[in-house]
């Protein structure tokens, strides 16, 4: 059961290749992740999938229609939050969530007032005079008082504070018991690791990674620091053991998640004594994608190459 | 310019000063700036206003070149009141040179009093909305200096178009002085309605509320120097168009006015500042009182949004329409007497029924409204546009709402609106009529002289939809542009003898002149034809395109 299939998705604004054959691919039930740098893509593929853009090629599949020509039918069915909220100047914010929630084909009043109260926002003023994060609960609140299967969430938390952050994970895993997908645009990394079963990971308009957490996990190094008896000779040697080095009289390395094991039991020869390992982050799995993409960024000027 | 200079001296390293020179630092640098960012607009505007004066300069020289010739024109001209309404004074008709004035300084005023208002809106209030000015003015920048280097630039911008005027209005073979003076009268004209661009940007916080306060200071003063002028009496002092006219170039080059102009210009700049400092940055003068909760059942529908987006604008606007029409009423009886005392038209007319001159200065007066219905239609059709630009239309589409409904509840908008605020007018003319003639006839047949203009409007709000959906990004300054040509076709066509096929591009004069000519069935029918062909464009385009991001 997918609930939004992508692939090849090609999308180009002119000159500007925004989505150059990207894949996505989200399990009705799952809270999805969808990270990438700034201006890799997020939002176009977001708004190609509300039907909002066209795209020029590849296959796109929203909850088992085509988001171009099943618009209006699909958007019965979900819910959005668009990465830039703006709102009527005139309007307020409680008017603003019922209209947003009727056009959608109704909300469910006694779920809003909750959300408004746990969101901690007051729906009497106008939009104009919202702080930012305040826009952004509106948009959430009408969002999340709907009874939509899908919600579609571009970078939903860009202004809240830590206290409403912790609202939003509360209410997105709510959404996730009640058996609605979510596919959420995020650069909030522990976000992300707290919320998502799975994530993609996007770069210039293209999937690098996509997995689940565990999955991605593998695909990382852990850091370990090792105070041996004897002096530890031949991890070098290993494969898939990198950037070795001595500290304090302390071993530091990172080692592939694959070749741990073979790791330790050679160390195991020499005496351990003490020993910590820090767990792969996603944050690290991140910065190895866009590290790369830093080092590349001198040359990618002459060369538009992608990875 | 003195400010100007104090305010270069704002280098990052440069203490802060205390007192007043410190509240216009870096003016010169927002000034630069500014002017870089309309290094093209302006320069237009300026052209703009100059090729009008020069093409009328040429076409006049060319059609008035015999005594006869002129002197026929001084005689209809002299006797008709729906031209003194529309173009001023009329003075100084003896020589072709003082007709060219005559015929062209209205829209030129227009044009001068537009490009002042969008020039000083623009670097101020515009700028403000869109929380630019909040970071340009944490860096070293005083609190009067956007201000100041707004009104600068506006004040540059109608200086240059008095230089551009006069010169090109001399190489045409006007006489230099009065060329100048006609010139001057422009760039006053403007910097008075810098003046008031400057209070009305502090007064509301709003972008188009500035261009809606601003839009009824010009139409109200125009309307009260047409009063004047049509009855020859002081209602034209009290307004700033009235004293720029009242140069009259080229008969008696009068500059004493323009020192009206200048104090006026001064005062409400001055005023502008104060109000300025009564208010919070981004906030107009009143702070703006809270909503409902929640929302009332009308706002359930794109159509219910759209009402309630653009409904202030249509009352303002019918509103505007409806007081226009008791105006052109109660000005149809000065036009019998007008025409009973002008002895020239008389003979000219040979013997002329009064109640057809009346019935044709009507006619002529509901091709006026006409086009500004059809400017009020294009502005609520553009609202799409500007919902779309500022990412407001993308929420509503992510809804189980199509986008034929969507463009289609503005579309709604503005064919009803304008259809309303035309028969307003139609009514209001009628009952005013029926007051004056005791004839309750009037009444029916001004409204239907007003409505006979319905289908002409939807045609211009048509192209603005087909613009709209298939050049979104041009759509507002080519259907504005569109609006532009058929005002001054309208305007100045019939009175001035343009050729046809120049008067057939402005749908409003496919109409018959009604009630002076007979209601036809062919027109109507054909511009409902292209009405509807440019929706059915429009929308076709607006399914198939993007939404524009960002
Ligand atoms: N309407 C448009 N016209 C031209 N280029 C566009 C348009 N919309 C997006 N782009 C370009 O497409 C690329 C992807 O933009 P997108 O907004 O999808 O990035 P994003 O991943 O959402 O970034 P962010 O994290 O900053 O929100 C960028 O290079 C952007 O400049
Ligand atoms: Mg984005």
């Amino acid at each position: 059961m997918t609930a939004i299939s992508v692939s090849g998705l090609v999308k180009t604004f002119g000159t500007t290749r925004a989505l150059d054959g990207l894949d996505l691919d989200v399990a009705t039930g799952e809270v999805h992740g969808f990270l990438g740098p700034n201006g890799s893509g997020k939002s176009t593929t977001i708004r190609v999938l509300l039907g909002l853009l066209r795209p020029d090629s590849g296959s796109v599949r929203l909850l088992d229609g085509d988001p171009w020509r099943d618009a209006v039918a699909l958007h019965r069915r979900l819910a959005y939050v668009p990465g830039d909220v703006t709102l009527w100047p005139n309007i307020s914010g409680g008017e603003s969530i019922d209209l947003l929630g009727r056009l959608r084909g109704g909300l469910d009043p006694r779920r809003r007032a909750e959300l408004l109260d746990r969101f901690d926002l007051d729906p009497r003023k106008k939009a104009r005079t919202y702080s930012k994060g305040n826009r952004q609960k509106v948009a959430l609140v009408a969002a999340l008082a709907s009874d939509a299967e899908l919600l579609v969430l571009d970078e939903p938390t860009s202004g809240l504070d830590p206290l409403m952050e912790a609202v939003f994970q509360e209410c997105i895993r709510e959404a996730r018991t009640e058996g609605r997908t979510v596919l959420l645009s995020s650069h909030i990394l522990a976000e992300a690791e707290a919320l998502c079963d799975r994530v993609s990971i996007i770069r210039h308009g293209a999937t690098v990674q996509s997995g689940s957490l565990d999955e991605l996990r593998h695909l990382t190094r852990t850091a370990i620091t090792v105070e041996t008896a004897r002096p530890a000779t031949g991890l070098d040697a290993l494969a898939g053991v990198h950037d070795l080095r001595q500290e304090n009289g302390r071993l530091r390395f990172d080692v592939d998640t694959d070749a741990l094991d073979g790791a330790l039991r050679h160390l195991t020869g020499f005496g351990v004594v003490g020993l910590t390992s820090t767990p792969p982050t996603l944050e690290e799995l991140f910065l190895r994608h866009y590290g790369d993409e830093l080092a590349e960024d001198g040359a990618s000027a002459r060369e538009p190459v992608r990875s | 310019m003195s400010t100007q200079l104090s305010g270069a001296s704002a280098r990052p390293a440069a203490p802060a000063r205390p007192g007043r020179s410190s509240t216009t630092a870096g003016t010169a640098a927002l000034f630069r700036f500014a002017l870089r960012r309309d290094r093209l607009r302006l320069p237009v505007w300026v052209a703009a206003g100059t090729a009008m004066v020069a093409l009328q300069s040429v076409s006049s020289q060319s059609f008035y070149d015999t005594p006869g010739a002129l002197a026929a024109y001084r005689a209809s001209v002299g006797s008709n009141a729906a031209t003194i309404a529309l173009a001023g004074p009329p003075v100084g008709l003896d020589t072709v040179a003082g007709a060219v004035a005559f015929e062209i300084s209205a829209t030129v005023m227009l044009i001068a009093a537009l490009m002042a208002m969008f020039t000083v809106t623009r670097h101020t209030r515009a700028d403000e909305e869109a929380g630019r000015t909040e970071l340009v003015r944490s860096a070293r920048i005083g609190r009067h200096a956007p201000l100041l280097a707004a009104v600068l630039l506006s004040a540059l911008a109608c200086a240059a178009l008095a230089v551009a005027v006069g010169s090109a209005a001399t190489a045409t073979g006007l006489p230099a002085a009065g060329s100048f003076v006609l010139g001057a009268s422009f760039g006053a004209c403007g910097l008075v309605f810098t003046g008031i661009t400057a209070v009305a940007v502090q007064v509301t916080g709003h972008t188009r509320s500035v261009y809606g306060l601003v839009g009824g200071a010009f139409a109200v003063f125009f309307v009260l120097r047409a009063i004047g002028d049509i009855e020859g009496n002081w209602l034209v002092w009290t307004s700033p168009i009235g004293w720029a006219q009242a140069t009259h170039p080229y008969s008696r080059d009068e500059l004493l006015p323009l020192l009206l102009c200048l104090v006026a210009a001064v005062a409400l700049t001055v005023a502008g500042f104060a109000l300025l400092d009564r208010r919070d940055l981004g906030a107009g003068l009143t702070q703006p009182r809270p909503g409902r909760p929640a929302a009332t059942r009308s706002l359930r529908s794109p159509l219910g949004l759209a009402v309630r987006l653009q409904r202030g604008a249509f009352l303002a606007w019918a509103l505007g329409l409806a007081l226009l029409g008791v105006v052109y009423g109660a000005l149809a009886d000065s036009v019998e007497t007008l025409i009973a005392g002008n002895e020239q038209a008389l003979a000219m007319f040979g013997d002329p029924d009064v109640g057809e001159l009346v019935d044709a200065y009507l006619s002529t007066t509901f091709s006026i409204t006409a086009l500004l219905a059809a400017a009020y239609a294009v502005s609520a059709v553009l609202r799409a546009r500007s919902e779309e630009g500022e990412q407001r239309a993308e929420p509503v589409l992510a809804t189980a709402t199509s986008r034929s409904a969507w463009l289609g509840s503005h579309v709604a908008v503005a064919l009803a609106g304008s259809a309303l605020a035309m028969a307003a007018s139609g009514v209001t003319t009628g009952v005013v009529r029926v007051l004056q003639t005791g004839e309750a006839a009037a009444l029916g047949r001004m409204v239907g002289a007003a409505v006979a203009y319905v289908p002409a409007v939807w045609v211009v709000a048509g192209l603005a939809v087909a613009l709209f959906g298939l050049l979104p990004r041009l759509a507002t300054a080519l259907a504005w542009a569109a609006v532009g040509l058929f005002l001054v076709i309208t305007m100045f066509a019939g009175s001035f003898d343009w050729p046809g096929w120049v008067s057939d591009l402005s749908p409003v004069s496919w109409v018959p002149l009604m009630p002076l000519e007979p209601w036809t069935a062919g027109p109507v029918l054909a511009l409902t034809g292209i009405a509807v062909a440019l929706l059915a464009t429009g929308f076709a385009g607006f399914r198939r395109r993007d939404l524009a991001t960002g």
